[in-house]
């Protein structure tokens, strides 16, 4: 590489660079050792949409919990043994309910806030300047992008997480779900359905 | 120091563009809203980013009518904003 | 000011693009960039705001044309440059 070469517009490949600087680090005792792979193998086990779907489907069955986790998340998804403590430091969790005539929907419009310790990476389009600019201006077409049209007397929230609390969405149970137990009412639930973009 | 600031109550965000790192959007400037719950104490982002030292201070979640932030839509916005974006809104005023 | 990141109501932006069946990471680079800020994070060589800091101050050419965690790399190599931990040279492998 060229002295003249600026390091900002390197053109070896990015997985090669990756490499040098966990290398460099590791070399000046800022890694431990394996200390990276542990940390990736600490996200996978981590965070996944299926615990949304779990304290979802718990909502649904359980009207107690649904005002547990209204008034107080963090407490209210102890009981099913998940946390928001997965990550640096124990974040809020705000839970927000759609109704018959309300809908909600999250972005963070400032960077990609998620409740990754929970619900694991959160998707590529929510990281797009695309849904990022635009769901807050115009959540209706957004939503209708994603195949969701909302009747015109349905009141929508769009809620942007610009600081320390993390959001999701509790979707309205499906009609016709009534003969459905808990673990059947959770493969219903997406991720979409906890950011707000789909229905359930 | 006590929160300044309780569910209900209305207020009027900072017109402010500042040079460093902040978590009040653009958008969200200079508009008024009405608090709907508090989220917690934190040290300023503002503050953090420039490694100053920094104390919890309220941090709150604010409802804005989309037709205030963007002079159209039927929508609301629930931005959160740290207290120091906020300042009382003593009555409505139109923009 | 108001920096590039700051995109919430801007107008102009496309239609949003859906991965279908979007796996978490599309390059094993990915996750060592996510985990190697957790541990640079954990450790206190800076914290989350300075890393937001740093990704909002990619020039705004260059951040929109960047993907998400090659965003993330550049921040962290500016912090690490910042910080004293490593020259920009080191950090390239010149």
């Amino acid at each position: 590489m060229s002295a003249t070469h600026d390091a900002t517009h390197d053109e070896a490949p990015i997985a090669a660079r990756v490499r040098h600087v966990e290398a460099l680090l590791e070399q000046r005792g800022w890694l431990a050792p394996g200390e990276v792979d542990e940390r990736i193998d600490a996200l996978a086990a981590g965070g996944s949409p299926a615990n949304g779907a779990a304290i979802v489907a718990r909502a649904w069955v359980d009207p107690g919990f649904r005002a547990r986790l209204l008034a107080d998340a963090n407490t209210a998804i102890g009981e099913l043994g998940l946390s928001m403590a997965g990550g640096l430091q124990e974040q809020q969790l705000i839970v927000v309910a759609n109704g018959p005539d309300e809908h909600h929907v999250v972005v963070c419009t400032l960077c990609s806030c998620y409740p990754i310790a929970l619900l694991g990476p959160s998707p590529g389009w929510y990281k797009s300047e695309a849904y990022r600019s635009r769901v807050v201006r115009e959540p209706r077409a957004v939503l209708r992008e994603f195949g969701l049209e909302l009747p015109a007397s349905t009141r929508i929230t769009v809620w942007d997480a610009s600081a320390e609390s993390r959001y999701m969405v509790l979707p309205r149970r499906p009609a016709g779900t009534d003969d459905l137990d808990e673990g059947r009412l959770a493969a219903l639930v997406t991720r979409k359905g906890l950011i707000g973009t789909a229905a359930v | 120091m006590p929160d300044r600031f309780a569910a209900g109550d209305r207020v009027r965000t900072g017109t402010v563009d500042p040079p460093h790192h902040t978590r009040l959007p653009r958008y969200a400037r200079g508009v008024c809203g009405e608090v709907v719950a508090t989220a917690g104490h934190h040290p300023l982002a503002d503050e953090r980013a420039r490694g100053l030292p920094s104390t919890p201070r309220a941090v709150y979640c604010v409802r804005f009518a989309a037709h205030d932030l963007f002079g159209e839509g039927d929508h609301a916005v629930v931005v959160e904003l740290f207290e120091d974006y906020l300042e009382p809104a003593e009555r409505e005023v139109r923009r | 000011m108001s920096r590039i990141n700051d995109v919430g109501g801007m107008v102009g932006f496309p239609a949003i693009v859906e991965e279908p069946d979007e796996p978490a990471f599309h390059a094993d680079w990915e996750a060592h960039v996510v985990a190697l800020n957790a541990a640079l994070l954990r450790r206190g060589v800076y914290d989350l705001d300075e890393f937001r800091d740093a990704i909002e101050r990619i020039p705004p050419r260059e951040y929109l044309a960047a993907s998400y965690y090659e965003k993330w790399f550049r921040a962290i190599t500016t912090l690490l440059a910042e910080k004293g931990i490593a020259t920009p040279e080191e950090l390239a492998g010149a």
